[in-house]
């Protein structure tokens, strides 16, 4: 039945659903996951690196992580060329704002500047969507630390921590279960329509927030829950944290070392428990 | 009279060793009105300083559309803009307006990959001129070139560059109802950027 409303984005079925929208949001599933985590002191977004071959040259600083403006960075999963295009267009307008205003661009605006970009290759032109996901995290003096996620359909919405890319869903429960332990999630509220956006966040509280290094730690857990390979190492995934310094935004990947440090402290913390295990079965 | 001289200014930039230096005057005026003296009209990018003389709303426009290429540039080269590529830009954008132009006429001096110093002046509608001694722009060239040719040396230190660049200014915008009002000099050397104010006769 679907075969015939899903070979134009300018069609509904019968069920109300846009197919190729749906297909889209379906080939951001085999990308690289990413994980973002927003934190009390800022927000932490981490990534899982595929590398097809040893021979890649990497032309620049990082294929998941890229800076819109002083003020926002962005993670992708999804097709890198369709990203391109869109982190253009964010980057663009991002600036034009700044140019107009002398004030740097309010994050959800951006956000929405750029879904409602995403939102006319759903509805005109018979072109299809964008093959990608965003995580777009960024800072401004009015709603402070803020953490999105975007999808193909042009849809966004805010969050404390989510999940795209493979395993998503693996990723999202972990968080349900770890991430602010005295929220529960029935208490957080969402709508989200058509380039639209409320969050009402009365569920967590600041203190049960984690700070940057806890949510370091959480993130490359859930990491390594989503990665296939059993062993963790910093070569295959990637940390970026966004923090305040001296009232300006910081950007900074982790470098391997830096990693490898916050992989190592996850690795502790879970082997006192294996170890017990291992005494218990015995 | 000339659209070119209805804010007034005066701009200096000068090479020396490892070094350059910028210097401006404060004045913003209304013809022979003075409405503000401390009207900025030398901008920094990075280790780049741009000069811009002429009208004042331009001068402002110019600065942030400058501003705002060279954002762009960093984020997509993921690298700093060298000011020769500043000035390239600057020369672009000013022809990009060839039939209804930007009423400025800019100066830029700055420090290169190596800490060698850069300089370059170009017309309001963006043609350059390059060179390794001084340029000048605003409504006492006249005065300002005959200070720096006769003052200026090759391979200044910072200390003597400054002696020298604020000597030059002074002197020139004296003679000039348009400019003056006090003066900001600027040094670049690879260690960094020192900034001074200059008191001079308010008028």
């Amino acid at each position: 039945m679907a075969r015939r409303y899903d070979s134009s984005t300018t069609t509904f079925s019968p069920e109300g659903r846009l197919h190729q929208v749906e297909y889209a949001i379906e080939a951001i599933n085999n990308a690289g996951t990413c994980i973002g985590i927003l934190a009390k002191d800022g927000i932490v977004m981490a990534s899982e690196k595929l590398v097809s071959s040893g021979l890649l040259a990497p032309s620049k600083s990082s294929e998941k992580t890229y800076k819109i403006s002083q003020h926002v960075a962005c993670n992708v999963a999804g097709l890198t060329a369709d990203a391109n295009i869109l982190i253009d267009q964010a980057r663009l307008r991002a600036g034009r704002y700044e140019y107009q205003y002398c004030e740097p661009i309010p994050v959800e605006q951006l956000v929405e500047l750029v879904c409602n970009y995403k939102q006319a290759y759903t509805q005109y032109g018979g072109l299809r969507p964008f093959g990608v996901a965003f995580l777009f995290a960024g800072y401004d003096e009015h709603y402070g630390f803020q953490l999105y996620q975007s999808d193909p359909s042009g849809n966004y919405s805010g969050w404390k921590a989510t999940v795209i890319g493979s395993n998503n869903q693996a990723g999202k429960s972990l968080l349900k279960n770890e991430y602010g332990v005295t929220s529960s999630s029935s208490e957080e509220k969402e709508e989200e329509k058509e380039g639209e956006m409320k969050v009402e966040v009365d569920g967590v509280e600041e203190t049960s927030m984690p700070d940057i290094k806890g949510a370091l730690r959480l993130a490359v857990k859930v990491l390594n829950k989503t990665m296939d390979a059993t062993a963790s190492s910093s070569e295959k995934m990637e940390l970026y944290v966004m923090s305040l310094e001296n009232g300006q935004v910081v950007h900074k990947i982790l470098n391997k070392d830096e990693a490898q440090k916050v992989i190592d402290e996850v690795e502790a913390e879970a082997s006192p428990a294996a170890a017990g295990a291992a005494a218990g079965d015995s | 009279m000339s659209i070119l001289e209805y804010n007034g200014a005066a701009i200096i930039a000068m090479s020396g060793k490892n070094c350059v230096g910028i210097a401006c005057d404060k004045r913003l005026g209304a013809q022979a009105q003075t409405v503000s003296c401390d009207f900025r009209k030398v901008f920094q990018y990075n280790k780049t300083f741009v000069g811009l003389a002429g009208l004042a709303t331009d001068v402002q426009t110019m600065s942030s559309l400058l501003k705002f290429r060279k954002s762009l540039y960093e984020l997509r080269e993921e690298r700093e803009m060298s000011p020769k590529v500043l000035s390239n830009l600057l020369s672009n954008l000013l022809y990009e307006k060839r039939f209804g132009p930007y009423f400025i006429e800019p100066v830029v001096a700055g420090l290169d990959e190596n800490n060698e110093p850069f300089l370059s002046g170009m017309d309001l509608i963006g043609a350059p001129v390059y060179t390794d001694d001084f340029v000048v722009t605003g409504t006492a060239t006249a005065n300002m070139y005959g200070m720096c040719e006769t003052l200026y040396k090759k391979d200044m230190e910072p200390e003597e560059l400054f002696e020298t660049l604020s000597q030059a200014l002074l002197a020139s915008v004296d003679r000039d109802a348009l400019s003056g009002w006090g003066a900001t000099v600027h040094i670049v050397t690879k260690d960094g950027i020192i900034t001074r104010e200059l008191k001079a006769r308010q008028d």
